[in-house]
């Protein structure tokens, strides 16, 4: 008898532990037949606007706010891997990210203090839908006042856009809260003076670089600050260029010609004699156009 | 099986009559272990698990939003198994007893119907506390491995803890008011009606300035006024961003449902009172 119920025992453990095996072969066979989601289909909307989310979240709408961010993030993070090739955080224009406006709207609704969306809103929005990343800023800034951050981040939409003045106003105003960086007083003179110059792009990133918590925001800035110094780097290597051929009437052929040069600038070069740029590749010398181009394993976004 | 009965036994074989006090509180601690042995607190398992994973894996998930995250889901995670306990366990407090008919034995004792109550609902308000204690440790813990050290916002989640707690006191009153005239299943279901509309406090509210007819108007109003504001213990997200309740607000808050959990055990002690259980 005991022997018996034993064996019931074990036999129905096995039962239970095969049972579950081969639902776990059967999930896996079924996803192989199940067709491939279409890449170019269009996203179903939300269910429910960030108004009816907050009212039915009855006192849970910090965890749902959460929700909703991850959400945004997977949503682009899945489109970005979907896509061949590096793909620019504040460039997914090509991704058809019609959920991210909804995704990121809802997210600050259900909780108007959580200051990441608003940020990512004013970093990627702008590339998908500019009147919803200014919408979505003003919003967090009529909810959060006193976060001077946000005006940061509409001034760099309103910079993006090429409107200096209106980018110029918003640091201004941003400048005024308690607590803000004196940098936000500085960028407001700069807006108007020299808005679509090359230093006032690097403060911009620079300050983003130092002020965002998102790695992704921090790389994004990261890359722009180097190609900026690429660019600069790049103009002083095309009139090196252009006084050699000034002097001998055609194009070098190598970077060596060009050593002497380098070495009174001090421009910086790798073993090979080859000038880097910021992040220590060796730009690419074409004879042909006369041209200096980034190395194409470099890590700096080709503009 | 542990019955109230069997608590209150050994009292009245002595020769002076126990205080109302002892009584309710011998009931309390009865009700409580029924609880535990019931495995009530089992949900701390699954809550410690739900936060483990949450601090393992969720800073890849959120974009370095751990801390915020942990502190949503971890107050929200007690809330709600707490809801769910203030409810399944609350509905089940008279209805077992009667079920059980160990309530014959009660009441042949000198114990009152108001007695019995208080005591059942203190008992499950105790078993509520350590769960809510046990989890805000939780929380806290999780914080200090997410942040691999000290966090501000530690001291600003208890506030909101306590106010979850007064949250599910006041929801345990009703579910023991509707358990003492009707079946668990209309009980929990009425119960949790309550806990949605006491979201929906501020809706009513504008609602009732909305309504063209003055009846509505009224009605609306009354509803407002009537049902518990549980809007007004939802401190979670502003929890998550560091902010705390002033402590007048806790005050209020906690005076207020101090004075909706007499109405409501008051009541449920007059409906309870008129029962039949013959």
């Amino acid at each position: 008898m005991k022997m018996s119920e034993r064996m019931k025992s074990m036999t129905l453990g096995l039962v239970v532990v095969l049972g579950l095996a081969c639902a776990a072969l059967l999930v896996g066979w079924t996803d192989t037949l199940r067709p491939p989601p279409d890449p170019n289909a269009i996203d179903e909307s939300l269910y429910v606007n960030g108004k009816t989310a907050r009212r039915i979240s009855l006192g849970f709408n910090g965890l749902a706010a959460d929700w909703y961010w991850m959400r945004s993030l997977q949503y682009v993070g899945k489109k970005i891997l979907n896509q061949p090739g590096d793909v620019a955080l504040d460039d997914l224009s090509k991704l058809n990210l019609k959920l991210l406006a909804p995704l990121l709207d809802t997210a600050t609704t259900l909780d108007p203090e959580f200051l990441d969306p608003y940020e990512y809103a004013a970093i990627v929005l702008p590339a998908v839908d500019v009147q919803e990343a200014i919408r979505i800023t003003q919003k967090g800034i009529a909810a959060n006042p006193n976060a001077w951050r946000l005006y940061q981040h509409l001034g760099y939409i309103y910079w993006q856009q090429g409107d200096y003045k209106a980018s110029s106003e918003i640091y201004g105003r941003g400048a005024q809260i308690p607590g803000a960086p004196t940098w936000m007083v500085a960028m407001k003179a700069k807006m108007i003076a020299e808005g679509g110059s090359r230093n006032t792009a690097r403060e911009i990133y620079t300050r983003m670089f130092e002020e965002s918590a998102d790695d992704q925001v921090k790389d994004m800035a990261r890359k722009h600050v180097l190609l900026l110094d690429s660019l600069d780097q790049r103009d002083v290597l095309r009139k090196v260029m252009q006084i050699f051929r000034d002097k001998t009437g055609r194009c070098p052929t190598s970077w060596t010609e060009l050593r002497e040069a380098f070495r009174v600038l001090s421009i910086p070069v790798d073993v090979n004699g080859s000038p880097v740029d910021p992040t220590g590749m060796p730009y690419v010398l074409n004879s042909g156009t006369c041209e200096v181009e980034l190395n194409p394993k470099s890590e700096i976004p080709i503009k | 099986m542990e019955t109230t009965a069997s608590l209150t036994q050994p009292q009245t074989r002595t020769e002076s009559r126990p205080s109302r006090l002892w009584r309710i509180t011998a009931i309390a601690r009865n009700a409580f272990r029924e609880a535990v042995r019931d495995r009530v607190l089992y949900n701390l398992v699954l809550f410690v698990l739900l936060l483990t994973a949450a601090s393992i894996f969720i800073g890849e998930l959120s974009g370095g939003q751990e801390r915020k995250v942990i502190v949503d889901l971890g107050l929200s995670a007690m809330l709600l198994f707490g809801v769910f306990i203030a409810i399944f366990v609350g509905v089940g407090l008279v209805y077992k007893e009667i079920e059980r008919r160990t309530i014959y034995a009660v009441f042949s004792k000198p114990v009152g119907r108001g007695e019995f109550l208080v005591g059942k609902y203190l008992g499950l308000c105790l078993t509520l506390l350590v769960n809510v204690l046990v989890m805000a440790v939780g929380v806290s813990l999780a914080l200090l491995y997410v942040n691999r050290g000290w966090d501000p916002l530690i001291p600003t989640i208890w506030p909101a803890v306590l106010l979850i707690y007064i949250e599910l006191m006041l929801l345990t009153a009703v579910a023991l008011l509707f358990s003492s005239f009707s079946s668990p299943a209309l009980s929990a279901l009425l119960t949790f009606f309550v806990f949605i509309i006491g979201h929906f406090s501020a809706d009513l509210k504008s609602l009732a300035s909305s309504m063209g007819s003055t009846s509505a108007r009224w009605l609306f109003n009354a509803l407002y006024y009537l049902l518990p504001n549980l809007a007004n213990y939802s401190f979670i997200t502003p929890a998550a961003h560091g902010r705390s309740p002033g402590v007048g607000f806790v005050f209020a808050s906690a005076l207020y449902a101090l004075v909706y959990i007499v109405v409501i055990l008051a009541a449920a002690t007059l409906v309870f009172g008129r029962r039949n259980f013959k």
